[in-house]
């Protein structure tokens, strides 16, 4: 007995120690280390690509979607060439890295991977996860310099896909456009899908550029609409290169200019 | 340029050495341009290393070499991006007032002085960026913005991340080539 409160009087603090670390595990242990996690995940958040469940849902379900586009696609080739549709595009698409951004800060510029030795020209046209990113202004034989679809100099001519109200989209420097719409009192609501219309001379028709985030309508000279981009172009690291030819020669017949998207346009 | 000649101790050799650091420092800066390194990066806005090339440069030379400095890396810029608005003016500005300031004896060489001075110079550079953006709005029938009120709201946005994240990493592009330079052009002026 005596022995025993001599070890204790000895020991008393290294085995309170061990006791409070033993409890604490078991606390830990019980909650499934929920602390440490905690701890973790606060000290690793600057680190981390925030991805919150509902992207996770929404990612998902935009890649059901693209599934569907896909067959939809495949179907529209099938279709195509059972009425001999004549293929117009020559030259291939190609996908690029997006290994630089702009040399300064005045204008929204990407730098691709791919050049003339790729078949990548001026006036080609570059989309990227989530629709339109820019088009190629210049080409050296290994790179491309893409104008981004969110510089302030870039004019789109766009549409609201589901009423085809007309608008010209601008860029504002940010991930952000403004759509400026030609009629006074345009047919949209926020949420629309905006897409490029068949009258833009340097993009083609139908490719998606983003959703309307707000509407002003009583701006002036014309009602805007604030439309949020759809291709992530802060973040963008691969692109894809579509051979398109501007057409800037707006003198010509109509009927040449819009060929078999007239369809489109109504 | 003509200091080539001036210099005292001047073997063939260490020409070629000055020269090749010289244009090999402007080539760093011109293939750092593009890239956007993490810690370098400030709203979408990295820093201005050719505008910290220039002060050092002009740091120690007189008005008209740094004149021609910021002359020949603006255009050099300018091939990197768009022939309108013009780089060189900003830089030629920045390059004249940096030796201004230097010829008054302003500046010391330490690392708050460059620090503040390419803060300002990149404001400025920056404004002279904006102003012939404004020039163009103005004047001109085709103007690559929409309004003013949009190029001077980003001009605050673009001139302050410039000149905070420019005057933060000029120390290191400023050092190694001030310390070479003097190393290699003792008989040079102050």
């Amino acid at each position: 007995m005596f022995a025993l409160r001599r070890w204790w009087e000895k020991h008393a603090l290294k085995a309170g120690l061990a006791g409070l670390a033993v409890g604490a595990a078991w606390l830990m242990h019980q909650a499934n280390g929920a602390i440490v996690y905690e701890t973790y995940q606060f000290l690793t958040r600057p680190l981390q690509p925030g991805l919150p469940t509902d992207e996770q849902i929404e990612n998902a379900y935009v890649l059901e979607l693209q599934e569907r586009v896909v067959e939809l696609e495949n179907q529209n080739q099938r279709l195509r060439e059972l009425v001999n549709y004549a293929e117009q595009q020559t030259r291939p698409s190609t996908m690029a890295a997006v290994i630089g951004r702009s040399a300064d800060h005045w204008w929204q510029q990407v730098l691709l991977n791919r050049g003339s030795r790729d078949q990548i020209g001026e006036g080609d046209i570059v989309t990227g996860p989530g629709g339109l990113v820019g088009r190629v202004l210049a080409v050296t034989s290994n790179s491309a310099r893409v104008l981004l679809i969110s510089d302030p100099t870039s004019q789109i001519g766009a549409k609201v896909s589901r009423s085809r109200s007309m608008g010209v989209v601008r860029g504002q420097s940010s991930s952000q456009v403004t759509m400026e719409f030609f009629d006074k009192v345009p047919d949209v609501k926020p949420g629309d899908v905006i897409v490029t219309s068949s009258y833009s001379q340097l993009f083609p028709p139908d490719i998606p550029i983003g959703r309307v985030a707000s509407i002003d309508l009583g701006k002036s000279p014309a009602p805007a609409a604030v439309i949020q981009l759809s291709a992530p172009l802060n973040i963008l690291e691969w692109a894809t290169v579509h051979p398109f030819t501007p057409k800037l020669d707006v003198n010509a017949p109509p009927a040449n200019i819009l060929k078999d998207d007239a369809e489109d346009s109504q | 340029m003509a200091y080539s000649t001036r210099s005292r101790r001047s073997a063939p050799r260490k020409h070629l050495w000055n020269w090749g650091i010289t244009l090999g420092s402007v080539a760093f800066c011109l293939l750092i341009l593009p890239t956007r390194l993490p810690g370098m990066e400030l709203l979408g806005v990295s820093p201005n290393w050719l505008l910290i090339w220039v002060v050092a440069w002009s740091v120690s030379r007189t008005v008209f070499e740094s004149a021609i400095a910021g002359l020949v890396l603006g255009l050099l810029q300018d091939s990197l991006t768009a022939s309108y608005p013009t780089h060189a003016l900003g830089l030629m500005i920045t390059g004249i007032l940096t030796a201004r300031l230097q010829q008054r004896h302003y500046l010391q060489g330490d690392i708050i002085s460059i620090a503040l001075i390419v803060f300002g110079m990149a404001i400025v550079a920056e404004t002279a960026m904006a102003l012939q953006f404004t020039v163009q709005s103005l004047f001109l029938p085709n103007s690559l913005y929409a309004s003013l009120s949009q190029i001077w709201v980003y001009h605050q946005k673009v001139a302050l991340s410039s000149a905070i994240l420019s005057s933060l990493w000029a120390p290191a592009l400023y050092y190694p080539l001030k310390h070479w330079w003097e190393r290699y052009r003792p008989s040079n002026k102050p």
